[in-house]
């Protein structure tokens, strides 16, 4: 009994000793399609979210990022962030079901997610009913934040705010270069994505009196996207603005190829366009392609964190930041900046502290201006960039105090 | 002979009902909402595919395009609540006769296509359904239909968090499903469809008209494959093409019949109970690290039961010679 | 005419995907559910020995082909024949046991590569389009089409073989071969085979112009079901002409209709046909 005693007490001490028990970890859940046909997107995100998690708790050299310097959240006596991941399948029904199930089962005090439109709709409806914060990372549907959540939160901008973005930049480039935009052909896939997309080009379109020569609705993941092609080729627009996912992205570029059309330029939504495997698959193709981005990876000079972030992310993960990811890092670092702030785990609290939220685009690899939610819980001051593909690889062109190189018209 | 039969028949419903009381008796006690959730998803998929026994275990017709019933319910039963603020419970069953309806239109030119031809028609037919939802925007097109939270209420089928309400909902549908199937297979209808199923001739020359046969069949199945659409559609609270009227929906009504035995009372929920667990704990548990294990683990069951218990998990329970097959 | 030839070309690869599915089903009336996947493993093979070796495609092809030959045959003798001797519920099986065989596929393939998109991006045809009286002809198609060409005049040459012969026997009358001295079993294992590198074929010229993925199967397959639906189960001439059909309908659609239908017409085609022909244009079963 005696020994069972001393024991005991050895182990309490130790126990107590240990810096890592004082305080109990954070526990955030991410939901993400990790199989099925946007699995690269997701495991992709993992990744990222892995750096961004390695970067807050970590002891390290200190990054010139919001919770750059590691070591966990001061406020609440260095607890650890602890990431869980869920796998949505891209469904809707799934993705809530392991909403629940990380909130209930593994006690998360708030979800971040999810890329797909659907899977972000039911999430955000369990967490709002649950009463804790969803931190959308890189949904892009305007309609997301405009239905009176309480808890939806949103660092990325959305698509209208990228579409307005690329507008403006038509604009600007009219009055710069003297190039004038006067018609586009719109290309979209036929699911959220693309259809929210193609509405709000057309709109603004109308609205900078810009033709529409072409307004192409296709079917995702066709076998063939030729006939498509040759629609593009008769309208033959001055811009022609692609919201497609990777596959049909690699797919319209050679499809134009085959029946000998090179459109005069290319402003995509980016998805499909801003990843590896497209540049890869696509080749030369994609020579002179333009796209919206919310992350410059060349903005080295006023951003510093981006060399050291991207680092980790690339030995991590084997290839470079892009949109998606870099998001999703940005949005974690907010996400458990206000939770220290708050210091506490309390949702109520979390929530404050994320309204309350005032950061500048400096303390975080994103060009952004800043990050400051409004009512409905959208960034509003999440500035993009438009990037375009010179040497197989993006360049920031626009806006012209953070582009590295000037614009090159009709390479294609 | 027939008071083997109604002593069957007796224990058929006696077992059933030990089952529902149980049913309704042990979720009171489970408050992990995970697992309420996967029992909701099993007994929902267990109606469905009891309603698809129906048509296809009865009557010999297999349907692989099933999910354009559920979707007809599930979208009746959204835009009705959503726009006129028409109570589920209504709209469910106006989603039902719909979905109903919409299996006749396609039942009347697809029954005289044999098996496999048969089999693809559905296909082609719920694949039609999909695109052209996929490019209607009346109904929502591709953006799908957010159901918004009007407050809780049992009228409106909506509950903060509750899952038990949706629980004994679903148990109620299975229950109905397994009641009508039960009848069924004790009535003249049921005789003659399976006339039918096992030698078309010799049915027709029998007298069985064949072709209202399987007509009726159709109907009863749309039916309640509509209501168990507009069920979930309500749960959800979020509906799309991608997530309704999708091919993945239609096997997974299908297969719990298959993997528990096609043509039998018990079998499609046999099926449901073991692989609907099965896919979303796999899924849950090995899917998280996206790869591709779960997958195989749900690939290698279906082989496997199709394999080695051909007349399904049923029969793992039969001990003699009576069964509808 | 741009808009024909291209649904010509596309046609005529749906035709050879078709092609084996419809062998495999005229043979022992089995209609492979795993064939998408049959094709996606062909075009992770190209794949994997492309960026092994470097060398191009149509080199790599007979291994290929040789390659998901032996795969066809494993199939069978592994999963097949032992679904061929259940009793009971024999339809059903069948659709299942295939079924569970693509999900396992797909799951592998996520297994050993990844969710992502691979592309073949430096061949000998890479890219590279012919004009011909200003109509675009691109060349990796137009290499598929012609070599779709020549697997469907190589599939009637084994006809006339004595394994041929043995094949067309053993459709006809599956009980009864056994009396002649054929070995039915044999004759299924190699049935599979040929069924397998048949759409390896295709595989491998398709990974010429198209994206490698794990899902990519799923892509083809609804088309590939309902092209050898309309042809016919079991004609191989029938294969041919409901994927030139089949090519040129969804060509022609895309050009008249929103492309995001373009399966309607497909689809719609196909149900009309099957009214006045439940058989399918060519059906023998």
């Amino acid at each position: 009994m005696k020994r069972i005693l001393l024991l005991g007490t050895v182990a309490l001490l130790a126990l107590a000793g240990h810096p890592a028990w004082a305080v109990d970890d954070i526990i955030i859940g991410a939901v993400y399609p990790l199989t099925g046909n946007a699995a690269q997107v997701g495991l992709d995100a993992k990744a990222a979210y892995e750096t961004a998690v390695d970067i807050i708790n970590g002891t390290h050299a200190p990054i010139p990022m919001l919770m750059g310097k590691g070591g966990g959240l001061p406020n609440l006596g260095g607890a650890k962030i602890k990431l869980v991941f869920a796998d949505s399948q891209a469904d809707p029904q799934k993705a809530r079901a392991e909403t629940e199930r990380l909130i209930t089962q593994d006690k998360a005090i708030a979800i971040i997610g999810s890329y797909t439109s659907a899977t972000a709709a039911t999430i955000s409806q369990v967490t709002e009913r649950y009463e804790l914060p969803y931190m959308s990372a890189d949904n892009s549907s305007p309609s997301l934040n405009q239905r009176g959540l309480k808890w939806f939160f949103r660092t990325s901008p959305h698509d209208e705010m990228f579409t307005a973005a690329m507008f403006q930049f038509f604009k600007d480039e009219g009055e710069k270069t003297g190039h004038k935009v006067a018609s586009v052909a719109l290309f979209y896939e036929d699911s959220i994505f693309g259809t929210d997309s193609s509405t709000v080009q057309r709109k603004l379109a109308g609205e900078n009196k810009i033709a529409v020569a072409a307004d192409i609705k296709y079917r995702a993941n066709s076998p063939s996207l030729s006939a498509e092609a040759q629609k593009l080729k008769a309208a033959n627009a001055d811009v022609l603005m692609p919201s497609s996912y990777t596959s049909d992205s690699i797919l319209i570029l050679k499809a134009m190829n085959e029946i000998g059309y090179k459109p005069k330029a290319i402003m995509a939504q980016a998805a499909g366009f801003q990843e590896q495997s497209f540049l890869t698959g696509a080749g030369p193709l994609a020579e002179g392609a333009m796209s919206r981005s919310s992350f410059a990876l060349d903005a080295v000079k006023t951003r510093p964190a981006i060399e050291p972030v991207n680092a980790l992310y690339r030995a991590r993960n084997n290839k470079d930041l892009n949109d998606n990811t870099s998001r999703d890092i940005t949005a974690l670092v907010v996400l458990v900046d206000a939770i220290n702030r708050a210091g506490s785990a309390k949702p109520e609290e979390i929530r404050k502290a994320l309204m309350a939220t005032d950061v500048k685009g400096s303390d975080t690899i994103m060009p952004w201006a800043g990050v400051k939610f409004d009512a409905t819980g959208q960034n509003t001051l999440g500035t993009p960039v438009i990037q375009q593909i010179t040497g197989g690889a993006y360049h920031t062109v626009w806006p012209f105090d953070v582009a590295v190189q000037p614009v090159v018209w009709g390479v294609q | 002979m027939q008071n083997s039969i109604i002593l069957r028949r007796r224990r058929e419903l006696l077992v059933a009902g030990g089952l529902l009381v149980a049913l309704v008796v042990v979720p009171l006690a489970i408050h992990d909402v995970y697992t309420l959730n996967l029992i909701i998803i099993t007994l929902l998929f267990a109606g469905l595919s009891q309603a698809w026994n129906i048509l296809g275990g009865y009557c010999g017709q297999i349907s692989l395009g099933h999910s354009l019933y559920f979707g007809v319910g599930a979208y009746v039963s959204t835009m009705l609540f959503v726009g006129p603020h028409i109570p589920p419970p209504v709209g469910m069953l106006a989603g039902g006769v719909l979905a109903a309806l919409v299996a006749l239109l396609v039942g009347w030119p697809c029954f005289r296509l044999s098996g496999h031809y048969y089999a693809i028609a559905t296909v082609v037919v719920q694949e039609i359904g999909y695109l052209l939802a996929l490019n209607w925007e009346w109904i929502g097109g591709a953006s799908g239909i957010y159901i918004p939270f009007r407050g809780e209420s049992i009228l409106n089928l909506q509950f903060r968090t509750a899952k038990l309400p949706y629980l004994y909902l679903v148990l109620g549908f299975a229950a109905i499903t397994w009641l009508v199937a039960w009848w069924i297979e004790g009535s003249r209808w049921g005789f003659s469809w399976r006339a039918v199923k096992d030698d078309v001739v010799a049915a027709r020359s029998l007298g069985v008209r064949i072709f209202p046969s399987k007509m009726i069949a159709a109907a009863i199945s749309g039916f309640f494959t509509g209501v168990g659409g507009a069920i979930f559609a309500q749960y959800v609270g979020y509906i799309d093409p991608d997530s309704i009227l999708a091919g993945h929906i239609a096997i997974l009504i299908a297969l719990p019949a298959v993997l528990g035995g096609v043509g039998t009372l018990w079998g499609p929920f046999i099926g449901a109970a073991v692989l609907i667990p099965l896919r979303e704990l796999s899924s849950s548990y090995l899917g998280s690290s996206g790869s591709g294990v779960d997958l195989m683990l749900y690939g290698a069951l279906i082989m496997g039961v199709a394999l080695f218990r051909p007349q399904g998990l049923v029969s793992l329970f039969r001990r003699g010679a009576h069964g509808a097959a | 005419m741009q808009v024909l030839v291209s649904g010509l070309l596309m046609g005529l690869i749906y035709a050879l995907v078709a092609a084996g599915l419809s062998l495999i089903f005229g043979l022992m009336d089995v209609v492979n559910f795993a064939h998408g996947e049959l094709m996606m493993v062909a075009m992770y093979a190209v794949f994997t020995l492309w960026q092994v070796s470097g060398l191009d495609p149509f080199i790599l092809l007979p291994i290929v082909a040789a390659l998901l030959f032996g795969v066809g045959v494993a199939i069978y003798r592994l999963l097949i024949s032992r679904a061929l001797q259940v009793r009971f519920n024999k339809g059903m099986v069948q659709i299942f046991v295939t079924f569970g065989l693509a999900i396992f596929i797909r799951g592998l393939a996520q297994l050993i590569y990844g969710g992502e998109f691979r592309s073949i991006t430096t061949t000998w045809l890479a890219n590279r389009t012919a004009n011909v009286y200003g109509v675009y002809l691109p060349l990796p198609q137009v290499a598929a089409s012609v070599v779709c060409l020549l697997a469907f005049a190589g599939l009637l040459a084994i006809n006339r073989t004595e394994f041929g012969r043995a094949l067309e026997a053993t459709r006809e009358d599956r009980e009864a071969v056994a009396l002649i001295g054929i070995d039915r079993d044999r004759i299924f294992a190699l049935g599979w085979g040929l069924g397998s590198a048949t759409v390896g074929i295709a595989g491998v010229m398709l990974a010429g112009f198209y994206y490698v993925s794990p899902n990519v199967g799923a892509n083809f397959a609804l088309i590939a079901y309902v092209t050898v639906a309309l042809g016919g189960f079991g004609s191989m001439l029938g294969a041919l002409a409901a994927g030139l059909l089949i090519g040129e309908v969804e060509a022609i659609t895309a050009q008249l209709l929103e492309p995001s239908l373009k399966q309607v017409g497909m689809f719609a085609i196909y149900l009309a046909v099957l009214m006045f022909r439940p058989r399918g244009l060519f059906g023998k079963i």
